[in-house]
């Protein structure tokens, strides 16, 4: 209905409209009203002002059209609505405006909003045939060509060249804008009173660039293929299509992905859901995987989900798609090599299942904190459901320590996983684990088991660990050993037997294990080692007789020792006790230059060991400063070696306070035996 | 309070390459605290590009942050980003291991804050910090 309000006796006249299109094309209305008009009135300039136009997904407001006399004309739309966005300040110029009872036409024109491009409109009112052109610098084009009478009426738009800055407006803008780029080919709509009913595209994608504000979704260099058909029945569109990625790369914050990729899909869309009932999208270097999907767009959020894949190459996609995610993880420099078989399953808000067969895999943490070699694997995991998984492996290393081939059961119950036994050969020995339990507590991963470390010889530990060649065995029972919070904790003792005496080491616990600096922490008691074995194996010179170690409060940080109240001393007992002149050398340098001999040079040529009564050296270390203590002794002196029997020795200790970093370094001079001790 | 201030100041003052530190009777010099030391000083070389181009700015939290991944090539803006997940883990760990060396685990907050000021005031001319919430250029 149109109703003209008033009219202006002027040079220039103003047409007020309310107007109100159930689905009409607001140009053929537009046109026809102007036919009307009176003659005289083409002399002057017309100015129509239009109140507002509303249909079913589109909306205009503040229309406003200046007719010239000189035949140009000037048409602006203060907002523009459809399909969920709004355009404001639409303005087009025309140089020559065409007007008849048969058609309507625009010729060069501009729209304020498409900088650079020529307008060209022609509408033939009797066959509803328009015509639109966009037209620019290298040889850019946006052709639309619109048969509004057939039924079903149909349109279809040409891009050749055409410049996606473009449509940069009608994008949301705080998601990725275009910057460059262009697209070439066909878009096909057809239609009836209901709407759109087909669509067809077939578009090419050349060198596009795409960036959020922030940088941290962004795509560069994008050339790739998209095609796509979409048929409506009802409310419902069956839809299907493919994207072909060329060439380019894409980052999206964490996923860094280069061309290859490719998408076939088909399914769904209604009442603003979208259905992807098969596809298949290729990942390079990886293989296909099998997907479907039901997405809710307007809350953007997944409802359903299902993925699966065989054959996958885990290299590629472990470091692709998986390892980004894990920046703050111990897997954060983790490398997968092998095949496995996936599906993933996801239903309300949560992953339903996740099935995995691992074929030959290795997985492997750069900095050589562990590996492991020989994975096959299957592991049914169901969120609902109780499943076994079966686990084998060839051959592992944690921490430089080998560990052989294993086969494991687990017991899997959603976030609970159970193993009731598995064993580890570790050399000789083994290492049993039982009642290994794995699971999530307020949203923190927690575990623990017990274990029995039957003996393994401390000559192939030592060996294997670069360590100087220990004799003896390595054993223990450790009742309990829990992770929580990045703390692994051992109650229990763990049992050495080393140079022909006991250690047991109680306590201990690690602090954040392949953390930047990890905390171990414990007691350490070792009785009745064999000091001749202990002194040949450390290359310090010979000891006879047997000796006690304790060591409490031990802290290590980065391995790096930080805290600890050490204390060696004889064993109590009888046992035969001398000391060469080399161990007397060596435990006086070990006391810098201030401590010393309580014997003569002289005296010391003449025999190669001295009795002694007994040893004792104690190390309290508080930040980097050791306070040493000895057997005996008063202020800054104390006593290292008693003498007893003939030849006897004393060594004395002259400095109670010394620098930790100096020690060690006096210590590593003394074993490389390349320093001329100095005795008094 | 103010104590534990003056003493990350002065810890600060350490790490330092200008200024002696033996002029300084710092008590804190853990194997943690040199490992972390050492790891952010190696990270250091790789992430001062990414400060200077303004890619990456220090937070008033004490942390850093991608500020702008646009100043990075495509193909290396997950690199940033590993960097300063990795150079966030040390910062945490940084300020964890000074409170708990000093018998202080609690402390651990006013020595994040500390560190941040300090930061911020250190940072090179070019730099993005953070203050009041906004980034500003320093």
């Amino acid at each position: 209905m149109i109703e003209p309000d008033t009219i202006m006796p002027d040079n220039t006249t103003n047409h007020f409209f309310r107007i109100r299109i159930p689905g009409q094309l607001l140009t053929g209305l537009l046109g026809l009203c102007l036919l009307f008009l009176p003659g005289s009135l083409w002399a002057l300039q017309v100015t129509l002002n239009i109140a507002d136009v509303a249909a079913p997904g589109f909306s205009a407001r503040g229309i406003k059209a200046v007719l010239a006399q000189n035949g140009s004309a000037e048409f602006s739309i203060a907002e523009l609505g459809f399909a969920d966005r709004t355009l404001h300040g639409l303005h087009l110029h025309c140089a020559e405006f065409l007007l008849s009872t048969e058609q309507i036409g625009c010729l060069n024109g501009k729209l304020d909003s498409l900088p650079g491009l020529s307008v060209f409109l022609n509408y033939r009112v009797k066959p509803q045939r328009l015509e639109l052109r966009l037209t620019g610098k290298k040889d850019e084009s946006w052709q639309l060509n619109a048969d509004l009478r057939a039924q079903p009426w149909h349109a279809s738009v040409r891009l050749r060249n055409a410049r996606i800055i473009r449509l940069s407006g009608l994008l949301p803008p705080d998601g990725p804008l275009p910057s460059q780029g262009g697209l070439n080919g066909t878009l096909a709509i057809k239609g009836d009173q209901q709407g759109v009913r087909q669509f067809n595209a077939d578009l090419q994608l050349d060198d596009w660039a795409v960036s959020d504000a922030s940088g941290l979704h962004a795509a560069e260099k994008i050339h790739g293929k998209l095609q796509a058909q979409a048929t409506r029945t009802g409310r419902i569109w069956d839809w299907s299509g493919t994207i072909d990625w060329q060439d380019g790369e894409l980052f999206w914050q964490p996923l860094y992905l280069r061309a290859g990729h490719a998408l076939q899909a088909s399914g769904k869309w209604q009442d603003g859901q979208i259905q992807a009932t098969q596809a298949v999208a290729t990942l390079p270097d990886v293989g296909q995987v099998k997907l479907s999907a039901l997405w809710d767009i307007s809350n953007s959020k997944l409802l359903d989900g299902r993925l699966s894949g065989k054959q996958l190459s885990l290299a590629a996609g472990f470091a692709n798609y998986a390892r980004p995610f894990l920046e703050n993880t111990a897997l954060a420099k983790t490398e997968l090599k092998g095949h496995a078989d996936l599906e993933w399953r996801y239903r309300k808000n949560a992953t339903e299942a996740l099935l995995f067969k691992l074929r030959n895999v290795s997985v492997a943490d750069a900095e050589g904190r562990f590996s492991l070699n020989g994975i096959n694997a299957d592991i049914p995991w169901h969120a609902r459901a109780r499943s076994v998984a079966q686990v084998s492996f060839a051959d592992s290393e944690l921490m430089k320590l080998p560990l052989g081939a294993s086969k494991l059961k687990i017991q899997m119950q959603g976030k609970d996983f159970v193993m009731p036994a598995a064993s580890l050969p570790v050399l000789d020995g083994k290492l049993e684990i039982t009642d290994f339990h794995l699971h999530q507590k307020d949203g923190n991963w927690q575990w623990n088991f017990s274990n029995t470390l039957t003996p393994i010889s401390m000559d192939k530990l030592s060996a294997v660990l670069y360590w100087p060649q220990m004799h003896g065995t390595l054993s223990g029972y450790v009742p309990r050993v829990s992770y929580q919070d990045k703390l692994i904790r051992a109650d229990g003792t763990l049992l050495f037997r080393v140079f022909d005496g006991t250690a047991e080491v109680d306590h201990l616990e690690l602090y954040d294990p392949f953390g930047r600096a990890p905390r171990l922490s414990g007691n350490l008691d070792m009785r009745d080692l064999d000091l001749d074995l202990l002194t040949n194996t450390f290359s310090f010179g010979n000891i006879q007789g047997r000796i006690d170690l304790s060591v409490g409060n031990l802290e290590l940080v980065n391995w790096r020792p930080a805290r600890f109240d050490a204390r060696v001393a004889s064993s109590p007992g009888k046992y035969r006790k001398r000391i060469s002149q080399k161990a007397v050398e060596n435990i006086t340098a070990l006391g810098g230059s201030g401590a010393g001999a309580a014997l003569q040079r002289s005296f010391l040529r003449i025999f190669e060991s001295f009795g002694y009564e007994r040893i004792g050296l104690g190390c309290e270390l508080h930040n980097e400063i050791c306070t040493m203590s000895g057997v005996d002794g008063e202020g800054e002196i104390y006593t290292i070696v008693q003498g007893g029997g003939i030849p006897a020795i004393t060594v004395m200790g002259y400095n109670r306070k010394v620098d930790w970093t100096e020690l060690l370094s006096r210590l590593e001079r003394v074993m490389q035996e390349n320093m001329q001790a100095v005795v008094k | 309070m103010n104590a534990l201030i003056k003493f990350c100041v002065a810890w600060l003052v350490l790490f330092s390459v200008n200024v002696a530190s033996a002029q300084v009777n710092i008590e804190i010099n853990t194997p943690g605290v040199s490992a972390l030391k050492q790891s952010m000083h190696d990270r250091h070389s790789q992430l001062a590009e990414f400060y200077g181009n303004g890619a990456v700015g220090l937070t008033s939290d004490g942390m850093i942050a991608v500020r702008d991944a646009s100043a990075v090539p495509l193909a290396a803006r997950q690199k940033v980003n590993g960097l300063v997940a990795a150079e966030n883990q040390d910062r945490k760990a940084l300020y964890a291991e000074i409170a708990r060396a000093n018998g202080h685990p609690e402390w651990e907050g006013d020595i994040r804050n500390t560190f941040a000021q300090r930061w911020i005031q250190r940072a090179q001319a070019g730099w993005w910090v953070q203050i009041g919430g906004s980034w500003k250029k320093k």
